[in-house]
Order: C-alpha cells, then structure tokens, then sequence
C-alpha cells in the first residue's frame, strides 16, 4: 500500500494523512493504523468533511475524531433506545440529569444530591488494581464537577468464579487474581482519597472469565447554589487545566472501551490503562470544590474518556462557542510526545475549569496552597471551531459541530428467544444441606472481609453501615444510610443491585426484577426509591443478538422506573464485554438512591428481640429461573420472578411506613437463596438469637421452592405489635403471612405443612457463611 | 478563656481527609476551628492573607487521611514536613502548655515527630516509638471497644469517665502501637507509672484483650492512645470525631431512649475545658 502518513513538521511528530485520495480499503486500513476505531462509514464522513475544507487531514484531527466518535464517548448504539425507554422520566425531584457528566437531583430546599455512574471494565480485565482505582477516581472527578463534594463511592464487581475449575485461556489472568487486584486497586484509591465505600455487590459467574465488570457508582452532595455545569462561562473565558501532568498513559482508552478484548489485549492495550494518583486527586478535589464555592469558575469537566480532546470540545459546543488551545501549555510527563498524544491522553487526575480573566490570578493563589499545579491552555472563542497551535504552528482546526456530534445509529436487533420451561429437578431429601450450600456459596457467602478493608464511615455519616448488627458479629445490611447534613435528620439511601442470571434467562423480567431488588433493599431500612442510575454492561452491540437482549433489559428498566415515576438520572453503557469465551451475562447493574425523612425511624436487618412476629410481606411463586439453588442444583429454566410495579408501589409504601412507625423492629429483603437465606442472615447478625418458623400458609409450593424462590416484592420483617403491623399492611393492600417467632436459643426451625424441613444451629450457619469466600482466597 | 475565643488549627496537607469531622466536632462546642493547609506556614509566595502562625492558635490537632500517601511509612512524610520548618515553633508551643492532638494518621504523625510518647527535647532527632503495619497485615475498618485508663493526666480525656468504656470506629492499617524492643519493658513500666496510657482495647465483657478483631491491630498492652508525660500531647488511632452522634455508632437501632450525644464528643469537650481552665 502506498504512503498515506507525510511528515509535516522536523521538530515534533505531526503527520498530514491522504484521506482524499484514498480508495475505501485504505480509509479502513488508516483507521486500524492509527487505532482510532472508526467504521468505514464514519472514515467516509471525515473524508467528505476534509474534501469540503480542501485539505487533508493531520493525524491528530483524525485521532480527536475516533475519540469523540467512538461508542464510549457518544454512545451512538445505545442513545435512541434509551431514549425511547429510560430517558425523560419527569419527576419533580429532577435538577439536572442524564445531560452532563452526573445526575443532580434534590435533597430538600437547599440541597441537593448527585448520582455518577460508571464502568472500567476492560482496563480492570488487563490491569485490575490500577483499572479499578483509576475507575473510582473517574467517577469522583464526575461528581466533582457538577460542584459536589463526593460522599459514597459503590462498586458492583463480577468476576469468574473463585475456583473456576477449567482451563483459563491465553491472555486471561485467574478470577483470584483479577478479584484480590481490584480490591486493592478499590480499597488504595478510596481509602486514600478519603471518601467512604458504602456498598456494591460481588457476583460471581463463569461467563466473566475473560472479561470481568468493574463498576462505580458515586454519590455527591452540595448546596443547590454551588451547581456548575460542565460548559463555558462565554467566549474569553480561560481554559484552565488542573491537576496532574499529561502523559503517555492512558492512550485510546475510550477506544479500548469500544472493542472486545482479545487474547493480545494485555501487551497491545496495556498503556491504554492510566495510572492512578489518588495523593494527587485528594488536593485537586479540594481546590476545585473550593474555587467553585467561591464563584471563580464558569464552567467545570473532567478530564476522562478521550482526555482533553473530548473535554475542551464538550466544554464550548453545548453554547455555541468554540476554542483556541496552545498545545504547548499543557505540563507533561515525559518528553517527545506527539501533539496528538497529548490531545488523546487519560491520564488521571487533571480537570478543566474556565475561568473568566479577572478571577485567574484567585484560582492560581488557590492552586498555589494546594500545591496543584495549574496552568491556562486556550481560552474559548466566539467562532465554532476548534484550533489548537502547537509550537508556533496551527494544527488542528476543525468545526465543532461536526467533531462532537457523533453519529447516531439504528443497529439492527434480534430478539431473543425465552425459555422458561421447568427442569426435572426432585424435592431435596435434606433442605438444611441445600440452604448450608447456599449460605456458603460465593454469590451469597459473607462479603465481611472486602468491606473491612474499604473505609465506610470516613466523613462520619454513614447512620447504617455495610455490614449490620452485633459488633464482630455483622450480617449484610440491605442498604447503607448516610445522613449528609449534621443540622438534619434526612437520610440518603443507597444499593447497587442485578441478579444477572436472572437478566441471562429473561432479559426483559430479569432487568425489571433487578429494579425490584433495589427499591426492597431500599424499603427494608425505611427509605423511597428517589432516583435510578444504571450502568449496562453487555456485549458487542454491532452483534444483533446483543443488541436485542440490550434492548429487552431497558425496556424492562424502564417499565419498572416509569411505573414508579421515578427517575433515571444517570448512566453509562458499556458494551463489547465480549472475551475469548463468548458474551457475559447481561448485566444492567442498579445503583438505586432513596430518601429517608428521618434516620432515626430506619431499621436494620439483624433480629433483634426473642418474642417479636415474624412476617413474610409478599406473594412467594414458583419462579424458580435465575435463582441461586437452580444454579446450585446445575439446572436451568424456569420462570424468571414477573414484577408488578403496582404491587411494588404499595408493598414498598407499607414496609417503609410500618418501620417508620416503629413496629417493624428488622426487615430484610428476601433475594438471592429466597426466604431461607434471608432468615439465616437476619440471625448472623443478632446477639444468638433464633427463629421458628412455618411456611404452611404460603400455599401449595413444594417446600424447596416454598424456601429458595426468589420471587420478588417479599421482605421478611420482625414485628413488635403485630395488630398494629397488620393494620398497616391492609391499609396498603400489601400480602403478608405470619409465619412464626424470634427465639432465644439460636437455631434456625423451619416447618412446613407439620414436618421439620430446616433445623440448624446459628453457629453452623454463621460458619459456612463466613467461610465461603474465605476458604478460597484465605 | 471563653469557647468561641479558642482557635483551633485543624492541620492538614495533601492526603488529609478528616479535616471536616473533625472541623465541626470543635465548632459544635462553640470553638472557633480553621482547617489550614501546611504551605499556609510555610510557603513564601502565597497571599498574605493566607498565611498562618503556629502562635495564632491554642490547639493544634492533626486529623486521619493519608498525609503524602503515606508511601514512606505512615505520617513519615508529615512529620518530616513539619520538622524542616516549624520544629521550633511546636516546641515553644507544646512547652507552654497547649495541647496537641492527633487522631489516625495525625497520632502517627506525632509518634513520627517524637511529640509521642513524649522527651525532653519536645521534638527529638529520632521518634521513640513507631505504629506499625496490623498484625492482621491489611487496612481495616470496623467499630472497637476501649476503655479510658487515665488517671487524670491527659488534657485530651477528662471528660470521658474514668474507667469508662466506650465504642468509637477504626479505620487504618498502621496502628499497631510498638515499643523499642531493647526496652519493651521498661518504657511501658514508665508510660504506666507516668499516666500516659489513655485508651485500651478491650472485649464485649469489658475485659483488656489481645484477641483480634477486639484489639484490632496487636498493640502492645492494647494500647489505642497515648499522651504525654504533661498531658497536653494526645493521640489514638480510633477516631473520636466519627461519632459525635450516637447515630454513628454500629448498634444504635438497640438503643432506645437516651441522648442523642455520641462518646466522642468528650474527648473535644475535655481539651475545650482545659483550655479554658489554663488559658
């Protein structure tokens, strides 16, 4: 093939490329070369847009251009179907979301929270403890700067399992070894940054083996007058670059992002995993919530996906307006770079801000105490066209427009095909080995020992911590409270849920039972569902079979969302998890916020006093499909657990206001390992306190599926005054069952229909549950 | 001296992160907190109106984070900083009789600064004890039991009854409170004898013990806080100011009735007092 690449500058690495002249292969061959990810379609594009200016491009044009164009930043599969579905739930609650880097959304009159949400999936598959810390330090910069200060980070994690027995493939590094890095890489960035872990979810499934989920969700809080947005103040407003230097790390993330791993991904992408800092994000979140509160700034963004080509663009466009930048302001690593790489780099750490003039000489006497380093790049300019000069030479000037509106795609989908039918599968002879198996399997064993190495309460508001109950004798919570504001007593709630089995079997009811789980987990401590972020992490979209199960999980989504009227208010898609192995699970992980009115009227899930009721709220059904004791049973089928939002508006309004009331003294969401699970972990964590229970009043179920369906909408609750409970839950036609007492003696007893299926000891049961993960990874 | 005439310097650098709790606990009781970064002391060409003496304050504390990354050994860096410029102006300071405080990382600062477990020199060339890595060998966050052994030395704790226990969070994974080898003994002898001890580690029965996780990181003698010979140098590894609020503590939803005040708010309501008192 001929020369395309001709050199423009002796000094520095600049390169003008023959797009003009070239025939439709090389167009394809050029962007393979330079690793920008564009389609053969969208090489066309630029090479008429090119031919109208009369000129050829310079690779770093072509570069900035697979960056705003790739799937990561535009979202170009994904945009029209969620708009169609999750998009534009109207709720009064909403102060600014989907739009900008994190959704806003009000607290009570002055305040306000803000929801960011986040995959860093393919970086954490190559490198884990630096792709998963670098992930948390992206959201935190997402929160930051919509003006907030971070006050909860949540990571729902998936991996192969722990003792995957079978061969791992070439280029595939052990789920131990994956689980154990990005847990480091989580609990070294957190911890050291200084903002608390308050949730997540580990799951576990050979469907991960080679390209695990690393997600972070973040949670802000502000004062609603301290709202930033991410665009520029008006033309003359300064490009003000915070942080840390640019380097060559971090080069075509956003397109890594955007294709599947392969076998080759660990030497060819590895620099496109950044390094982390958090020593120098700890003052760069200081300095930029600081400035903002001080009325310095007009605009903030951070600097993630696609590095300063996607944030100075993104910073002038939404007003019209567009930017100079001087290339050779930007402070550097390392020496030599290529203009283009500077302009592509994400390496972590750094935000741009606009300032206006007058107030320059403030923010850098502010970055000077901090000892951030900040230095002025460009300023934004009233014509819409981006122009960067690099070392007295103009390289790059193209209209705005065109650069960061991406094109939109209707890809094509093939549904896929549910079936449900039931597998031969005989009642178990003996239910107290079957819930022991449970209660020791990874997906539902004790997750104690991730979340004693995250800092949960730094920041002294977490009022319902991770892990609930007795000291050094905690079971999981359902959902973490904080209690942002010392003058108050309202309460956030927040859960990260998806059983993706469920999602795998049904993408449509799996997707709405994940919307479930979260609003139960959200009622078992006496909070509303208030908003939603989701974070989708599926398979190559360009595939029609994914595609199809992407679009059934959102429309699930937003059947659940729409019926409750509450809001989606934050995102990301995160296709091609694809791996030498096939597609993962479909995995739309729900990271779900609640409001509590008052923290003092929460509960918690461990029981609490021998006498109290036990009630089931909810229908149990034999909705078997995607549940933990069909995996456990090695089969599969079965109906995954159907949702009525109705159902779920009023159950949820009865749990909350009966806890808020007082009588419900413990409530726990009944889920993965159905109603045996539940009860076993509402003793883990009491003072060696039982349960006796009979489950003959929930109908004609087998007494199996009487104890491990995982139907959705039920809660378990301890009640004090069951009068009074009962009144409750009529009133808010809610189904509920008395199904026995909390014991003094420590045994879990379970009855049906006059035989004892379940009786074990809590000591047996806490055993096999704390060392379920532990007897793997120590 | 009156609360609201008390200023406190809530010290922080790059890495510091408990700086807010820690803020509020002193302004909740009516003190007049500033969070002040390092380069306020010390750098040159930042604007006058930022700049900080020692000599400004009556209480100095040093909260938890990460100070510098805490990539040497942790609160190293810190104390180095501190060292370089301002080592005479914490000796006058501490020799008159202030009080100084540090919590988590900030004890480890001062064990690192020679201030704890305390000399003659103030800030010696060399610190005299260290908090090594957990014996559990890992970062960790849960909620421990300690009881208050002072005697009435520390300035820090007169208001957290004698014998008294009381829950309050830890969160770190260098607090493994340690002696010189070569004089175990001995100095802990003198730490008794001397009333230094503050807090100490014990179980559900109220029992001092060394079995994890009720002491959480195997200090010696289940230490968790030290003060110095004169009382007016404190530090612990728990952290008082993540529970001014009884709302923080692990089984709070078990306690009917009773205030709302957590056990922390003591140890920031003790060293007021004092100063109060003495200044």
């Amino acid at each position: 093939m001929r020369d395309l690449f001709k050199r423009k500058s002796k000094e520095f690495e600049l390169f003008e490329v023959d797009i003009l002249n070239a025939s439709d292969g090389e167009l394809a061959s050029v962007s393979a070369d330079m690793g920008i990810g564009l389609s053969p379609d969208e090489m066309k594009q630029a090479r008429d847009y090119f031919s109208g200016l009369g000129r050829n491009p310079r690779d770093i044009e072509l570069q900035a251009l697979g960056q705003a164009w790739s799937e990561h930043c535009s979202y170009k599969s994904s945009k029209k179907i969620l708009k169609k579905y999750v998009f534009g739930i109207d709720a009064p609650q909403n102060i600014s979301v989907i739009k900008e880097d994190a959704g806003v959304v009000e607290f009570d009159k002055d305040y306000a929270y803000v929801v960011g949400y986040e995959s860093h999936n393919h970086p954490s598959a190559v490198e884990p403890a630096g792709g998963a810390g670098t992930g948390v330090g992206g959201i935190l910069r997402d929160i930051v700067c919509m003006g907030a200060q971070p006050i909860g980070v949540l990571d729902p994690l998936f991996f192969a399992p722990l003792d995957y027995p079978g061969k791992i493939p070439r280029g595939t590094k052990h789920p131990k070894f994956l689980y154990s890095g990005v847990i480091a890489g989580i609990r070294d960035y957190g911890n050291q940054v200084g903002i608390p872990n308050v949730g997540g979810m580990v799951y576990f499934d050979d469907s991960y083996l080679t390209n695990c989920l690393v997600n972070v969700g973040c949670l802000g809080f502000m004062r609603k007058d301290e709202l930033i947005h991410s665009y520029a103040g008006g033309a003359g407003d300064l490009y003000v670059l915070l942080g840390g230097k640019t380097g060559r790390d971090g080069i075509h993330g956003v397109t890594f992002a955007s294709e599947e791993l392969s076998e080759d991904s660990e030497t060819a992408s590895r620099s496109a995993v950044q390094v982390a800092q958090p020593i120098l994000k700890e003052p760069l979140i200081h300095v930029c919530l600081l400035a903002n509160r001080k009325g310095l700034l007009t605009g903030m963004k951070d600097l993630g996906g696609g590095g300063l080509s996607c944030v100075v663009g993104e910073m002038a466009q939404p007003v019209g307006l567009g930017a100079h930048i001087d290339l050779d302001k930007v402070p550097l690593k390392e020496e030599g770079m290529a203009p283009w790489e500077i302009w592509v780099s994400e390496s972590q750490e750094r935000m741009m801000a606009t300032v206006a003039r007058e107030n320059l000489s403030k923010v850098l006497d502010l970055c000077n105490v901090w000892d951030v380093e900040a230095s002025v790049v460009g300023e934004v300019i009233k014509s819409k066209n981006l122009v960067i000069d690099y070392d007295g030479m103009n390289i790059f000037d193209m209209n705005i427009d065109f650069l960061v509106d991406a094109p939109l795609y209707t890809r094509p989908v093939e549904m896929p095909v549910i079936d449900e039918s039931e597998p031969p599968l005989s009642r178990p002879p003996d239910h107290n080995k079957v819930l022991l198996s449970l209660l020791s399997s990874l997906n539902i064993a004790s997750k104690e020992d991730i979340v004693r190495v995250y800092d949960h309460e730094i920041m002294a508001a977490t009022v319902i911590k991770p892990l609930v109950g007795k000291l050094n004798r905690t079971t999981h919570g359902d959902a973490v409270v904080l209690k942002p504001l010392s003058t108050s007593y309202r309460g956030l709630a927040v859960s990260c849920d998806v059983n993706p089995a469920m999602v795998g079997a049904n993408p449509y009811w799996g997707s709405a039972s994940a919307m479930d789980e979260s609003c139960r987990n959200l009622a078992a401590v006496g909070a509303r569902a208030h908003s939603f972020a989701d974070c989708l992490n599926f398979g190559n979209p360009e595939k029609p079979d994914r595609l199809g199960v992407f679009h059934e999980c959102v429309r699930g989504l937003g059947y659940v969302a729409r019926g409750l009227s509450v809001p989606f208010v934050s995102g990301n898609v995160s296709f091609y998890n694809e791996g030498a192995g096939g597609g993962i699970l479909p995995t739309p992980a729900i990271f779900a916020i609640g409001i509590v009115d008052d923290i003092r009227n929460t509960c918690t899930a461990e029981l609490k006093r021998a006498g109290n009721k036990l009630y089931v709220i909810g229908e149990t059904c034999q909705e078997m499909g995607g549940s933990e004791y069909y995996r456990l049973s090695g089969v599969s089928g079965g109906v995954v657990p159907r949702v009525d939002v109705d159902v779920l508006k009023r159950s949820c309004e009865a749990v909350v206001s009966s806890i808020e009331k007082g009588f419900v003294w413990a409530c726990h969401d009944v889920s993965s390992g159905g109603m045996g699970v539940c009860l076993s972990e509402m003793i883990i964590g009491s003072s060696g306190l039982g349960a006796r229970v009979d489950v003959s009043s929930l109908g004609e179920l087998r007494s199996d599926f009487k104890l491990f369906s995982e139907s959705n909408t039920r809660w378990i609750a301890e009640v004090s005054d069951a009068y009074l409970f009962e009144k409750i839950m009529k009133r808010n036609d809610a189904a509920f069952y008395a199904i026995g007492e909390v014991t003094d003696n420590g045994r879990l007893v379970i009855c049906d229909n006059g035989e004892t299926i379940v009786d074990l000891d809590s000591k047996k049961i806490c055993k096999k549950w704390d060392d379920g993960i532990r007897k793997i990874v120590g | 001296m009156k609360a609201e005439e008390i200023k406190v310097a809530v010290m922080v650098m790059e890495g510091t992160n408990n700086e807010v709790a820690t803020s509020d606990a002193f302004s909740m009781l009516g003190a007049t907190p500033e969070i002040v970064h390092i380069n306020q002391f010390q750098k040159k060409d930042i604007p006058r109106d930022m700049k900080r003496k020692i000599g400004d304050y009556q209480c100095l504390i040093f909260p938890g984070g990460f100070s510098g990354g805490d990539y040497v050994r942790a609160g190293a860096i810190w104390a180095a900083r501190m060292k370089a410029t301002l080592k005479d102006d914490i000796v006058k300071f501490v020799r008159e009789g202030y009080p100084v405080g540090g919590v988590c990382n900030g004890f480890q600062v001062l064990v690192e600064l020679g201030l704890l477990p305390g000399s003659p020199a103030v800030v010696p060339d060399y610190p005299s004890a260290v908090l090594r890595q957990n014996k559990s060998s890992h970062f960790e966050c849960r909620h421990v039991l300690l009881r208050h052994v002072s005697r009435g030395n520390c300035a820090w704790t007169n208001n957290v009854g004698h014998d008294a226990v009381v829950e309050m969070p830890i969160a770190h994974g260098e607090g493994n409170f340690t002696l010189p080898l070569d004089c175990e003994d001995a100095t802990l002898k003198a730490l008794v004898a001397n009333d230094q001890i503050v807090f100490r580690y014990v179980d559900e029965g109220g029992d001092f013990s060394e079995v994890y996780p009720w002491n959480p990181n195997g200090s010696i003698y289940n230490i968790a806080g030290v003060c110095n010979g004169e009382g007016n140098v404190f530090g612990m590894m728990p952290h008082p100011e993540r529970v001014l609020s009884k709302y923080l503590l692990q089984r709070w939803h078990h306690m009917k009735g009773a205030g709302e005040e957590g056990p922390g708010v003591a140890v920031f309501s003790s060293v007021l007092d004092h100063i109060k008192r003495r200044f």
